[in-house]
């Protein structure tokens, strides 16, 4: 292939509307909060590109669907491979009250029947999803590609229409009863009491859970167990094609991953296209029966959420005897649906972002193949440095273009962003607290408050701890740190071990039946972590903003999480 | 005239013999007309128990009883039992005319011979024209022809049980306004038994089957007395959405003859009292009844321990489901007021920390 010279000029690879920019985005929202959730560690300039711009969609498509009376959505920004957020609310007391006549219109049908509602959209999805992992990407012409591209997009853009309108409904649920019962019964919602009345559902992720978890014990009665516990995942592979018996345990668990309506079709990464969904390497989730097998046939899954089950109702009986009995049947309803709350919370990334984003890195992948083919650019994975545009520019004759100044710089720029640090708030208001009054709290958004910026720990200083969270599930534990910022390193974790990490998400969740304890920079008590933490009964502090830079991994921590209160035993 | 046939089988009814037979048995014709697995079986009609009621003297007796006994409302308890006693005592006390008990012996012999037991154990089950749940009494395995009549003469007289005096008095119906059917059926050996809804009774969510299951006969389950297994089951895909294991600790069993609580086991109390592939037939059951009878359906079904699957499923009876009036609208009313006021009034104060 002839030889391309690069002119030497000066690059401005930002974007209005995409890319964070001072002069512009900050005297137009005032204030960014960073979203720790969805930004460690930074994304790739490809996934960034779409979360700005099809996120902030979905924000801004459920806020006009549902009418929400002080907020028109989400913006969005990328600044070093992370997401900052604003809030567009509505500031005039006139429009706020045309906003509430449709808005209570708008949320009736999620309250009186959500589950109806929420298991249309999944099967819209999911046929959705049908279609797109029909086409033979390996095989396919680069103009089908191109196609593909497009259909991948348009997808994307409906799937988080669908995952905000379903996150709007549930929250506000949750937010009523613990409003509610905080303000009637002292109760609010990192009481452990009002925990137990949320947990032991069985939904999806359970159901998946449980899965590997049978998977795990048909090795055992297969005498497989010793593969599974003398060897790494990616060996565990290559041992169990090499026996009769391995094969058909195999052949089993890969009929499962192929033939489930989820199955395999599930990122690793919650966000980022850059590590491999269950299918493409299925050592994930051996990695995870491998986890189950260890655990020893004492950990029993069904019964630890049955008994879950039970503590939930007992809790809930045991708390609508505290209810007046004008009242009752109005907490049972909130309690009801601040349940479906939470377990859509649980389950919704399984059919929202987790699957199609299977679909994208493999369908982008296989355009990076072509790519590198051609000479293009470096490798297949260096698709995930371009934006759409760029690839759609290039992708029909590949051979007429040398993309890899540009890959090459925004891996460099990738790769550095890693460590620089990512402030918590860019603003041009007086202080924190002034942002958060004026450009926060407004906007009434309860994904805002509950998950991503959080409500700020307040500290309990009679207890002396040297760190402090919010309780997502209430407990005590003792045991050794482990800091974790990324997936690959998870398999680092101990069994009896205390995670400390900036986030968790759905891909995490196994983690969950191995470990002590929980803590997080990030989050509210509908956060992953929090929600997951108490399906598990497993401690969990979240939102500390500094568990991972002030621990180490290694230190023993103890942790009291109903008073959010962490302390690192040797310093 | 048909309306004076005193006996038919099962396969014999339908709908239209509602008046007749009263609803419990209208439906376990339909239910038998459809193929679906219901224990086989006999029903008394109406006409039976007024031909038993005039040749015996009985009718006579209690409304001469009644038409002395001026205002009943806001009478208490104690005087209702009494009221009770009596009228079932002119009931119970009275021979069963030979032509009546020739023919319900012809009958129950004739069930024996179908299921190849001579003294087959049977339920004796009330039927009104009326849907009045938990009013009158039923028997369970009973055996022989002898005990068959006097429990079908118990049913009967519990037209007058104090509870169902009480409610037609207070609803301005006739003392004597409930006059009873009786079902016959054979007994269904029950591991596991329980009801199911194919609407939820509390919120009215239509897309769900909500199944109740406890151990042994269905009566430890209908009675709400003990705690029992919840399933949640999708009407679409048939996936079990939510699982509730009770901590079963009591069950009703037949014992030699009748049926009584006992205590469940240890080991089997907090197991579940159905499999997954049993809970998926039962729903199955439920949606073909719920399409086939056109309206949300109330049912109750047995497991028999004697036979094997798919056979070992029986629907006991069927009845069109009650769903709380109304109320579920008027929370979701109060819920989005609080909702509205509560989070997206920004003069009220809003969320603080």
């Amino acid at each position: 292939m002839p030889k391309k010279k690069q002119p030497k000029v000066k690059i401005w690879d930002k974007t209005i509307g995409s890319d964070y920019i001072e002069e512009i985005d900050l005297p137009q929202m005032h204030s960014w909060f960073f979203d720790g959730t969805h930004s460690i560690p930074p994304l790739t300039p490809l996934y960034a590109w779409h979360w700005v711009k099809y996120c902030s969609h979905g924000f801004k498509v459920a806020c006009a669907e549902l009418s929400i009376p002080t907020c028109k959505g989400w913006e969005l920004r990328t600044l070093n491979g992370s997401i900052y957020c604003a809030f567009h609310i509505v500031r005039d007391p006139k429009e706020i009250a045309q906003r509430e006549v449709k808005f209570r219109q708008a949320l009736r049908p999620w309250l009186e029947d959500f589950d109806g509602l929420w298991a249309g959209h999944k099967k819209e999805l999911l046929s959705i999803y049908s279609e797109l992992k029909e086409l033979d990407v390996d095989h396919a012409t680069n103009l089908q590609l191109c196609h593909h591209s497009r259909n991948l997009r348009r997808s994307y853009m409906r799937m988080w229409e669908i995952h905000f309108l379903g996150m709007y409904a549930s929250n506000n649920a949750w937010l009523l009863l613990e409003a509610m019962t905080k303000e009637r019964f002292g109760l609010s919602d990192q009481d452990p009491q009002f925990q137990d009345m949320m947990r032991g559902f069985d939904n999806k992720i359970y159901q998946m859970d449980k899965k590997l978890w049978e998977f795990g014990k048909l090795a055992t009665k297969m005498k497989l167990e010793d593969v599974f516990k003398q060897n790494e995942p990616q060996a565990i592979l290559t041992k169990l094609r090499q026996s009769a018996k391995g094969k058909e345990w195999l052949k089993k668990f890969m009929d499962y991953m192929t033939t489930d309506d989820i199955g395999g079709w599930r990122m690793r990464r919650f966000t980022d296209f850059n590590e491999p969904y269950w299918l493409e390497d299925p050592a994930t989730p051996i990695g995870l029966v491998k986890d189950n097998i260890i655990k020893g046939s004492s950990y029993n899954l069904e019964a630890t959420r049955a008994e879950l089950a039970q503590k939930r109702e007992a809790a809930i009986a045991t708390f609508l005897k505290r209810v007046p009995a004008e009242e009752k049947e109005l907490f049972q309803s909130m309690i009801r649906l601040a349940g479906k709350a939470s377990s859509y919370s649980e389950e919704h990334n399984l059919y929202c972002e987790l699957f199609i984003q299977a679909l994208m890195r493999r369908g982008y992948l296989a355009m990076g193949r072509r790519l590198a083919q051609k000479g293009t650019i470096d490798a297949p994975e260096d698709i995930f440095m371009m934006k759409p545009d760029e690839i759609d520019r290039v992708l029909m004759v590949p051979e007429a273009y040398d993309m890899r100044w540009l890959t090459r710089m925004r891996r460099a720029a990738w790769k550095e962003a890693h460590k620089t640090p990512k402030p918590p708030l860019l603003t041009d208001r007086a202080s924190k607290d002034e942002a958060v009054e004026m450009d926060l709290f407004p906007s009434g958004d309860v994904i805002a408050i509950k998950l991503i910026v959080g409500e700020l720990p307040q500290p309990k200083p009679e207890l002396k701890a040297d760190l402090w969270g919010i309780c997502g599930c209430a407990g005590e534990a003792e045991g050794t740190a482990r800091v974790v910022m990324m997936y690959d390193d998870l398999k680092k974790v101990q069994p009896g071990d205390i995670l400390v990490c900036p986030g968790i998400n759905p891909a995490w969740t196994p983690v969950f039946g191995l470990v002590k304890g929980v803590i997080t920079d990030t989050g509210g008590t509908l956060c992953h972590a929090a929600i997951i933490g108490r399906e598990y009964g497993v401690p969990t502090i979240v939102n500390t903003q500094q568990a991972t830079s002030k621990i180490k991994s290694g230190q023993r921590v103890k942790m009291d999480a109903a008073n959010g209160a962490i302390y690192i035993l040797d310093k | 005239m048909s309306s004076g046939k005193l006996i038919f089988r099962f396969e014999e009814l339908g709908q239209e013999h509602k008046n007749q037979v009263g609803r419990k048995c209208a439906n376990l014709g339909e239910m038998t007309r459809m193929g679906l697995p219901v224990p086989p079986g006999f029903t008394t009609s109406i006409a039976m128990y007024r031909k038993f009621a005039k040749e015996t003297g009985a009718a006579e007796e209690i409304s001469r009883y009644v038409s002395r006994l001026g205002e009943l409302k806001g009478k208490n308890i104690a005087f209702f039992d009494e009221l009770s006693q009596n009228i079932r005592g002119m009931i119970e006390d009275k021979e069963v005319p030979k032509d009546i008990s020739k023919k319900v012996a012809s009958y129950y012999q004739e069930l024996g011979k179908k299921v190849g037991v001579p003294d087959v154990a049977v339920s004796v089950r009330s039927s009104g024209t009326e849907s009045r749940p938990g009013m009158f009494e039923s028997y369970l395995n009973i055996i022989g022809i002898e005990d068959v009549l006097d429990k079908i003469k118990r049913v009967w007289a519990s037209a007058y049980t104090a509870r169902a005096i009480a409610l037609r008095v207070n609803k301005d119906i006739p003392i004597t306004g409930d006059e009873l059917a009786v079902a016959v059926s054979k007994m269904v050996n029950a591991r596991s038994a329980g009801i199911g809804f194919t609407v939820d009774p509390v919120t009215g969510d239509a897309s769900k089957i909500i199944i109740d299951a406890g151990w042994g006969l269905g009566e430890g389950v209908v009675s709400g007395a003990e705690n029992v297994d919840k399933f949640v089951v999708d009407k679409e895909t048939l996936a079990i959405s939510d699982t509730y294991i009770g901590k079963k600790t009591k069950q009703v069993i037949n014992k030699k003859k009748g049926a009584g609580w006992d205590d469940v086991p240890a080991k089997k109390q907090s197991i579940p009292s159905l499999s997954n592939d049993e809970i998926v037939a039962i729903a199955k059951l439920a949606i073909l009844l719920e399409e086939r009878l056109g309206e949300p359906q109330d049912m109750e079904w047995a497991i028999d321990a004697d036979l094997n699957p798919p056979d070992n499923i029986f629907l006991l009876q069927t009845r069109p489901a009650k769903v709380a009036d109304k109320k579920p609208e008027a929370v979701t009313d109060r819920m989005i007021d609080l909702i509205t006021k509560r989070f997206y009034r920004p003069n009220d104060r809003y969320h603080s920390n």
